[in-house]
């Protein structure tokens, strides 16, 4: 498993009615611009932003805007109207923009930074949402993490994002749910994970109860891709695993329903999953679920991390969930996460699953493995075939 | 001090300056046979300070005191000598000094607003070690009103709110001072411990709730079962049908308690038939034997094969046998007796109209037939003969 960039989708706004660029795209842009300044009449304000907002709809009218340097300034500055924090977002949402948007404009991160963690900023939720489309691209995310990292104490930086991201009511108006999937875009680069996993102060610790916030996928889908990032650590699991920080029942709790077991099961699971109530729901969005058992397995890597993970019981959660799970990927790789479990130890030299060099004709030989199976799953999908538990060989 | 003379050192001048005290007693000395209890009086010397201090007995003490404590300091040194004065005390673990020291120092009402947030955080300490977690915790919040980023009366109310089990609360408190200072290491242990035992209370109030949920779904199906069979229980002051069948969960709870003294309750097995516990009593004899699970399809006659099959002690005419046994039961309303057959079940005697359980236990007199006195009793009594 390669250390996939997550980033939940790519997050677009309704662009407005598309009225016709009119005569000469440029021109037209231009004459936008001081109707967009800060000191414009508010109506007319409005009026620029929607047609700015409509451009941003079409491919060409992205591309135009892109290279408007002043143009793009206005946008971030402009309290007026959630149009012009829209327009940032659609455009920030092509990829193929990135590198036009920061040439014109190289500050645009650290500004939306800051209207981002600004607690009275009203469109602070659609900056999050700019930004989160823009951390998915490796470049513009390392010009943001480079910002963070700049950052003194006191303005904004990782500390207080991970602090907005915790602090249900830190702005009033916006609910800044797409803070979770910037941070999991940033969570990609080795020094958020450093920050992040920091033993000397309490961060990842306030991100576990968020795979249970109810309110938002995003928010959640992004607290998750975080924490799945941070996994790829496997120097920090044995503390991750440990009571300082205590990962695994956090991440086992969406997975779990309201399972009755028997007193004697009950008292091996870890506390937070002991008489779940009869209503108890798993997650809902089957991504989500899927890059939990990831998570998970990810821990496993490790001989004492396996060991710690068999302990806590976490084989009675997965076999309930894949008697539930209705999607066949993931209930294909929560398959996968119980082998790990309840299979053999693996032999001596091979107890980092990670550190381990897979021979050419091997590696080769799984890639064929991994092929058969994507399309086996894709019959599946097509079929919606019952029950596999079972019927498909153990791998060799 | 005057220059002394060169040769003081020499053996003569300090032959006459001892030939003095030949003549003259030296005056002020300690005295011989007390000089222990003297020298402790000496401020400088003393182990322990007297906890009053009366300026006649020791003018000297009182001197010091006077200037320590003087009214005409600032309130600013005054209230910082108190603090000191606490801080020794908390030192020697002598809280309830300590607090009053404090409570003097904070009395001062002086200008410095660090000297009295360090005065409430330090009395919140000394009321943390004497228990008083409330009161502590009033101390640390006026001396986070005071200053606010003072960390000290933060990881402090985090500790009383731990105490005081509010784990949530201890937690949000650490978050606070984790924000001034994210690496705050006491701050870190104590919320990590506060957030493990809050989750922990978490499932013991899911455990209680699914416990109760059982208990009350096996009460359920017992009362489910008791009213499927129409049996009676009698009830003391129910009249009307709605207060009756609450009545009747009320009286399953308590009769499902301790009522019965020998712990025994009523139970369903798995193949949903009823076992009671039992009250057989022998009033010739003034004797009794409790049967704790008398399944409602066994017979009288089986369970008295078992119980009569040896003698018991208190049988003087060695003559209760099984077969000479006869059962009945009291219509306590009407005071009439009832005859049971021995060979009938528990059930098929429960189900009669006019059997009342009292105390979820039924109750059954028990006497050979044959007997006098038994003859006697039911003389004066009514009794019906059941099927």
């Amino acid at each position: 498993m390669r250390e996939a960039g997550s980033g939940v989708g790519v997050w677009e706004a309704e662009a407005g009615s598309p009225g016709g660029p009119g005569p000469g795209p440029e021109v037209a842009a231009a004459k936008l611009l001081p109707f967009l300044a800060p000191g414009a009449r508010a109506d007319l304000q409005a009026v620029a932003a929607r047609h700015v907002l409509a451009l941003t709809g079409s491919g060409p009218g992205r591309a135009l805007l892109a290279g408007q340097v002043a143009l793009l300034r206005s946008l971030a500055e402009l309290a007026s109207g959630r149009d012009a924090a829209l327009a940032l977002v659609n455009l920030a949402a092509d990829p193929g923009l990135h590198e036009q948007l920061l040439a014109a404009d190289p500050g645009l991160p650290a500004r939306l930074l800051g209207r981002t963690l600004d607690p009275q900023w009203p469109w602070a939720e659609e900056a999050a949402a700019a930004l989160a489309n823009l951390s998915r691209e490796p470049a513009p995310c390392a010009t943001l993490m480079a910002v963070l990292e700049a950052a003194e104490p006191g303005t904004p930086g990782l500390e207080q994002l991970v602090h907005a991201l915790c602090t249900p009511g830190y702005n009033a108006r916006a609910p800044l749910h797409y803070l979770g999937p910037l941070l999991s875009n940033l969570s990609q680069r080795p020094a958020a994970r450093a920050f992040l996993l920091d033993p000397d102060r309490c961060v990842v610790q306030r991100l576990l109860p968020l795979t249970e916030y109810p309110d938002s996928s995003v928010r959640r889908g992004g607290v998750v891709g975080t924490l799945r990032n941070c996994c790829f650590e496997h120097r920090h699991h044995q503390w991750l695993l440990g009571p300082e920080v205590d990962i695994l029942p956090f991440l086992l709790l969406p997975l779990a329903g309201p399972e009755d077991f028997s007193e004697e099961e009950m008292e091996r699971l870890p506390v937070d999953l002991q008489y779940l109530p009869p209503d108890k729901q798993r997650e809902p969005d089957a991504d989500i679920r899927k890059m939990l058992i990831e998570a998970i397995m990810l821990l496993t890597a490790t001989a004492p991390g396996r060991q710690q993970i068999r302990d806590q019981g976490a084989y009675l959660i997965l076999r309930e969930l894949h008697r539930w799970e209705p999607q066949p990927d993931v209930r294909a790789t929560c398959e996968k996460l119980i082998q790990v479990l309840i299979g053999d130890e693996p032999e001596s030299g091979m107890e980092n699953l990670m550190e381990v060099q897979v021979p050419e004709d091997v590696e080769q030989r799984l890639q064929q493995v991994d092929r058969q199976e994507q399309e086996q799953l894709e019959r599946e999908r097509q079929e919606l075939a019952p029950e596999l538990w079972g019927k498909r060989a153990a791998p060799t | 001090m005057e220059r002394s003379e060169p040769d003081l050192a020499s053996d003569d001048a300090m032959d006459s300056f001892l030939e003095k005290f030949r003549s003259q007693p030296y005056s002020g000395g300690f005295h011989e046979n007390q000089w222990e209890e003297e020298f402790e009086k000496v401020p400088l010397f003393m182990k322990e300070a007297p906890s009053e201090i009366d300026p006649k007995e020791n003018p000297d003490l009182a001197c010091l005191q006077s200037i320590i404590f003087d009214e005409e300091r600032s309130p600013e040194e005054q209230a910082k000598t108190y603090k000191d004065e606490g801080n020794d005390y908390f030192k020697e673990k002598d809280y309830k000094k300590a607090v009053i020291s404090y409570t003097e120092g904070l009395k001062k009402k002086c200008a410095d607003t660090d000297l009295n947030a360090v005065l409430y955080t330090n009395r919140a300490a000394a009321q943390y070690y004497l228990g008083n977690f409330r009161s502590a915790l009033n101390d640390v919040t006026a001396a986070r009103k005071l200053k606010p980023c003072h960390l000290k009366a933060i990881v402090r109310g985090a500790l009383c709110h731990l105490e005081l089990k509010h784990f949530a609360e201890a937690v949000n408190w650490c978050d606070e001072g984790l924000q001034i200072d994210a690496k705050e290491k006491k701050l870190l242990e104590v919320r990590a411990k506060a957030d493990k035992l809050k989750r922990t209370e978490q499932r013991d109030v899911r455990k209680a709730k699914v416990k109760e949920k059982k208990e009350q779904n096996q009460i359920e199906a017992l009362l489910q079962a008791v009213k499927a069979r129409n049996i009676r229980l009698s009830q003391a002051a129910c009249e009307d049908e709605d207060l009756a069948s609450e009545g009747l969960a009320e009286l399953f709870l308590d009769g499902l308690s301790s009522e019965n003294p020998y712990g025994a309750r009523l139970s369903l097995d798995d193949q949903g038939r009823l076992s009671w516990p039992v009250l057989f009593l022998y009033p010739e004899y003034a004797q009794s034997d409790f049967i704790s699970a008398f399944h409602e399809d066994s017979r009288f006659i089986d369970h008295l094969m078992v119980m009569f099959g040896e003698i018991p002690s208190w049988d003087l005419e060695q003559k209760y046998c099984p077969n000479d046994l006869e059962v009945y039961f009291e219509d306590e309303d009407r005071a009439e007796l009832y005859r049971v057959p021995p060979k009938s079940s528990l059930l098929q005697v429960l189900q009669h109209p006019r059997y009342f359980i009292k105390a979820l236990t039924p109750t059954f007199l028990v006497c050979v037939g044959s007997s006098p006195f038994w003859k006697n009793y039911l003389r004066e009594r009514k009794v019906h003969q059941i099927k």
